[in-house]
């Protein structure tokens, strides 16, 4: 790139064509005062704040917006770009509300600080009168727009980083405003409330809403979001021991200046007070409060105990993708050398194991094979069986941006329809569970339509021949028949898929969570392997991951069949290489799995007594009744969590664990790459980080863990996940720099396969009928999470807790004689339910769903498997749906 | 100011909007000429138009009300059959036009910028009409009356329309 040199206040300096003097000037640490600028943001020029003189010229430049040219003499403190900086700012608070002495902004107004730097106080100019503040009564955001400076930043992030467009400049002259459509408060447009806006507003005239402390705070901590699979960087700031806000971190293209409504407004379950401050002992009366000895002591006696009476394979540990790299792995090695067991698995290991074994199988690589930000290079992006709007924010941002700005198409395959589907060039709508009948069509057409890569299918995979055969009797009419979708969709679909340069693949829980995931991933893999759509710029297949950290917590072998970084268990010399290390002797034999656990726990099971780290499996989980009664016939559970979560009630030993605000450690995000976290405020009460709580239970049961510090746990996952190798440096290259995350990818996938593989694979699709014709999914929410056993414990997002209804097509009402409002029971083979009916006719007929974030819709799911399916299918559910009479 | 929910909604032709916004690509440049042919045939852009204009341009719906609202020419506002026009020029102030304007808005019960009722009349004030010579001015329905007075407005009134006193 050219370089183009100029005089900077006297000094020469230079930097590439193209780039603005503002930008030049930061470079060169030389001050600029702007409103209007932000890095994320395209520059608007719109405040004239970042005056500067060009003394050859003598022309005043708005520096934000011009390009360095050869010779220039900037001069960025002159007399007379003060002078009119002066008369910009004084210009600015004339027409500003006067309720700014006492602003809620106070000191993190730009505005004052400006006004403040440049000794303007007050102001001799006739005031203009301003629009009044507008009545919200949403519980995040309040506008003042008598604030305003009309710097468009909140109008430019709304755009540009989470393309909602919810508000832009309306009227003209002296009434323009930033305003929505119809001008209406923002719970009536289609606001997510992510807080963007709020955190670009250079004034009080946007402001977070009901905050604990608004003004301005000394400390910050830049942590990781603990909510969804992104892995957003969010700065924490932090006010007399409290974190009181959350902010996009800056510069970080891991949040790229934007977070969601939970990463903006969920993150205070922290100070919550509902935690639990010190550890309980359950005894005749029920719980009671303990020292951290007495606790630890009953907890290694119990499980002792359990071991001592039944052997080490009655005992079980339940790790979590909400806890850290370095928790998991300990945890892991506590259940194999403390105790003795492989049974360890996390509830990530339910949808993750498809994407392992299918990635796996096909592409050599067990997981997401591109970084986020190059789906903006894709020209086609595929989602199946995820809706990012709501699971993963932050991706779909992302590809808004892509379809938006770049011209990339989207396909959305969906039944429902979720918020891409309004961005997507073609949107197929194949019926509840019949997408891999739908995959396997559409590489039917790919093949078929001659769009198919041949030379890099000759060169670089294998297996063809098998997988062409088992699409044979996936023609577009038998298709058609099972999935609903017509076949010029599906040929329309290959056609947009395979003819781009470049296309990516995203799945998710839809895909995963089936009885046969893994199959359809195979799938998914296979119309990216014909399309030569792999390890190349711009293309890819992305597994969206539910937590913060689900990809780690498998990383870090906290599963049932395989030791840290997916090394086989059964391998001798892998063991061996493990036990030289550890100094102990490691189980052989493959652990069972969570569900197992929970089917095969209790009496007469062969589960007598676990370790529960992190996880509510007794609300969370599917067929709970069953689960619940599992936990509770255990001779012995030890709970550890951040509340005294419905798992917890269940336990004889409660243990407080801190959050993740309250702690160091590492989380993976679905990319791959770390997210760090870093203790912001102390643990709440007596807590610990789990980290420290597994190695002191270690140390009670007489057999410590080697490892005195974080530090060394990080030093040990170093040495032996080869894809972690480097990865906890504290520079935090690892939170932003994708290039350096690739290459260790790429190292290690080389070392797993040579060749990519075609997997046959056919499907009989599940279907609906007899006794349960209805198939039940269960729809997320954004504000809530999960079950929301941390979001619910925020007063802002707990007001979007409503009573849970039952949708239904309004076709399918009619069919029962049923009308919205009626009470209805759902019935599932696993268990029973009432709700009240709501009909939406955005749903397809024969499916019917209920909020996520009501607990009580896992226990209609069913944990057990179907005979010959591999798994239990978790996405959804058969029911029947009954009417209740009233007697009035 | 732009009501999603306008007193009129349902004679609104929306086959007739979805028509008309079919006829433009999908590229951003045709926005302007689009609304104008909107408003041309209705005689406004209904603002339940909006979300359909910016679906098939690929705008946002707060981008595309933001175009219209910058125009003065655009309007998302039924108007009247009869657009009254007061003057507020210095010529015309200085003989009375504000008496004048406020008079007008007593008469039709409406304030700058709406319409009445019954769709009669709708009120707008211009910096100048350019016959300062007769000031204060008025124009109703793009006719110039000058030399007015309060009587004359009234007159004026109860001849141009079916409008009584009271
Ligand atoms: S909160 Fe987010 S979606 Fe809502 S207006 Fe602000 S930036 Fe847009
Ligand atoms: S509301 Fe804030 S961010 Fe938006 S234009 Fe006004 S001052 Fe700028
Ligand atoms: S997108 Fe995910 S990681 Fe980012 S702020 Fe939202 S919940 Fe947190
Ligand atoms: S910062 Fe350059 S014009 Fe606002
Ligand atoms: S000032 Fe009224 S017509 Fe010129």
């Amino acid at each position: 790139m050219q370089q183009v040199t100029i005089t900077l206040n006297k000094r020469e300096i230079s930097g590439q064509a193209g780039m603005t003097v503002l930008n030049l000037a930061l470079e060169a640490g030389v001050e600029i005062p702007t409103l209007c600028n932000d890095p994320h943001l395209t520059p608007a020029g719109a405040c004239r704040l970042c005056l500067v003189e060009d003394e050859k010229s003598g022309a005043l430049l708005v520096s934000c917006v011009t390009p360095i040219s050869p010779g220039m003499k900037i001069n960025t403190d002159s007399p007379r770009v003060v002078a009119h900086r002066r008369t910009i700012v004084k210009l600015m608070l004339a027409s500003h509300s006067d309720s700014c002495v006492v602003c809620d902004k106070g000191n993190r107004c730009r505005l004052r600080q400006f006004a403040a730097d440049l000794g303007i106080g007050r102001i001799e100019l006739e005031r203009i009168p301003q629009p009044a503040l507008i009545r919200e009564a949403n519980p995040y955001i309040t506008r003042d727009l008598s604030k305003c400076i009309l710097c468009a930043r909140c109008i430019r992030a709304c755009q540009e980083l989470v393309v909602e467009g919810v508000v832009d400049y309306y009227r003209r002259g002296f009434k323009t405003q930033p305003a929505t459509l119809g001008d209406n408060p923002l719970e009536k447009t289609d606001c997510t409330f992510c807080g963007t806006c709020v955190a670009v507003c250079p004034t009080g005239a946007l402001m977070e809403k009901d905050s604990a402390y608004q003004g301005t705070t000394k400390t910050a901590v830049m942590t990781t979001c603990p909510f969804c699979g992104c892995g957003c960087a969010v700065r924490l700031e932090i006010k007399g021991g409290k974190a009181v806000r959350a902010l996009p971190g800056k510069n970080r293209m891991s949040s790229r200046g934007a977070l969601c409504v939970r990463g903006s407004y969920g993150e205070d379950f922290t100070h919550s007070k509902e935690r639990l401050l010190r550890p309980l002992l359950r005894d005749e009366g029920g719980f009671r409060e303990v020292s951290w000895d007495e606790a630890l002591a009953a907890a290694a006696a119990g499980l002792q105990q359990v071991k001592d009476s039944f052997g080490a394979g009655s005992l079980a540990v339940f790790g979590s993708p909400k806890c850290s790299n370095e928790e998991n792995y300990l945890l892991q090695m506590f259940a194999r050398t403390v105790l003795g067991t492989n049974n360890i698995d996390n509830s990530a290991n339910l949808y993750n194991a498809a994407t392992r074994e299918g990635l796996g199988a096909s592409v050599g690589f067990p997981g997401t094979t591109n970084h986020l930000s190059a789906l903006e290079q894709a020209n086609v992006i595929m989602i199946a069986g995820t809706d990012p709007a709501v699971s993963a924010p932050q991706v779909a941002y992302t590809i808004k941006r892509a379809v938006k700005f770049k011209q990339t198409r989207l396909i959305v395959i969906d039944p429902r329809r979720t918020k891409l589907a309004s961005f997507a060039q073609l949107w197929l709508r194949p019926k509840f569970g019949t997408d891999p009948v739908l995959l396997n069509a559409i590489a039917r057409s790919i093949i078929e339509g001659g769009l198919l890569d041949t030379e890099f299918v000759v060169r670089k995979t294998d297996n063809f021949e098998a997988m062409h055969k088992a699409l044979e009797k996936y023609t577009p009419e038998y298709a058609e028949s099972i999935t609903g979708v017509s076949r010029e969709e599906i040929d329309k679909a290959a056609r947009l898929y395979a003819a781009a340069a470049t296309s990516v693949i995203i799945f998710g829980t839809g895909i995963t969570k089936q009885s046969r995931g893994a199959d359809s991933v195979k799938a998914l893999a296979n119309l990216a392997l014909l399309t030569a759509n792999i390890w190349c710029r711009g293309c890819g297949i992305y597994a969206m991951q539910k937590d913060s950290n689900a990809q780690g917590a498998c990383d870090m072998g906290a599963i049932p069949d395989f030791l840290p970084g997916y090394q086989h268990i059964f391998n001798y010399h892998i063991r061996k290489k493990f036990e030289r290390h550890w100094q102990k002797s490691l189980p052989s034999k493959q652990g069972i799995s969570a569900a197992d656990m929970f089917l095969g726990a209790g009496k007469d099971g062969k589960i007598r007594g676990m370790y529960v780290v992190g996880e509510n499996p007794a609300a969370s989980w599917a067929q709970t009744d069953l689960v619940r009664n599992a936990l509770s016939s255990l001779e012995f559970l030890v709970v550890q969590d951040l509340f005294l979560s419905e798992t917890a009630k269940l336990a004889h030993v409660v243990l407080p664990a801190a959050s993740f605000a309250e702690k160091d450690g590492t989380f993976t995000n679905f990319e791959g790459r770390i997210g760090h976290l870093r203790r912001a405020v102390r643990p709440a009460g007596e807590s610990l980080p789990d980290w420290q709580i597994i190695l002191r239970l270690a140390g009670q049961l007489g057999q410590p863990l080697p490892f005195a510090d974080l530090q060394q746990v990080m030093d040990d996952i170093e040495e032996f996940i080869p894809l972690y190798e480097g990865y906890c440096h504290e520079d935090g290259r690892f939170d932003d720099d994708w290039s350096f995350w690739e290459q260790r990818r790429d190292s290690c996938r080389q070392s797993l396969s040579g060749f990519a593989r075609f997997s046959a694979v056919g499907f009989e699709p599940e279907a609906a009928s007899g006794d349960y014709p209805y198939t039940l999914v269960l729809q997320s929410s954004l504000p809530h999470f999960g079950s929301g056993a941390r979001t619910g414990k925020v007063s802002r997002l707990r007001r979007f807790l409503t009573e849970p209804h039952l949708l239904v097509n309004p076709g399918d009402a009619e069919k029962l004689g049923l009308t919205a409002g009626a009470r209805v029971r759902i019935v599932s083979p696993a268990a029973a339910l009432s709700a009240v009916l709501k009909t939406d006719a955005d749903l397809p007929t024969g499916t019917v769903s209920l909020p996520a974030s009501f607990p009580e819709a896992n226990r209609l799911f069913c944990l057990e498997k179907k005979p010959g399916a591999g798994r239990a299918s978790l996405n959804v559910c058969y029911v029947r749906i009954e009417r209740i009479e009233h007697n009035v | 100011m732009c009501n999603v929910d306008a007193k009129d909604s349902s004679r609104i032709d929306m086959g007739r909007v979805r028509e008309i916004v079919g006829e433009y690509s999908e590229n951003r440049w045709p926005l302007i000429p689009l609304v104008q042919k909107l408003q041309d045939e209705m005689g406004y852009i209904p603002p339940e138009s909006i979300p359909v204009i910016a679906g098939a341009l690929g705008l946002f719906p707060s981008e595309v009300q933001g175009v219209i609202s910058f125009y003065t020419q655009l309007y998302n506002e039924p108007r009247g059959k009869n657009v009254v026009r007061v003057c507020r020029g210095t010529a015309c102030h200085v003989r009375g036009g504000k008496t004048i304007l406020k008079l007008v808005k007593q008469e039709l019960g409406i304030e700058e910028g709406e319409t009445t009722e019954d769709m009669e009349y709708t009120l707008e004030t211009v910096a100048c009409i350019g016959v300062c010579a007769l000031a204060p001015t008025m124009v109703v329905s793009n006719r110039v009356y000058g030399n007015m007075n309060p009587k004359r407005l009234r007159q004026l009134f109860k001849k141009d329309g079916n409008r009584h006193d009271g």
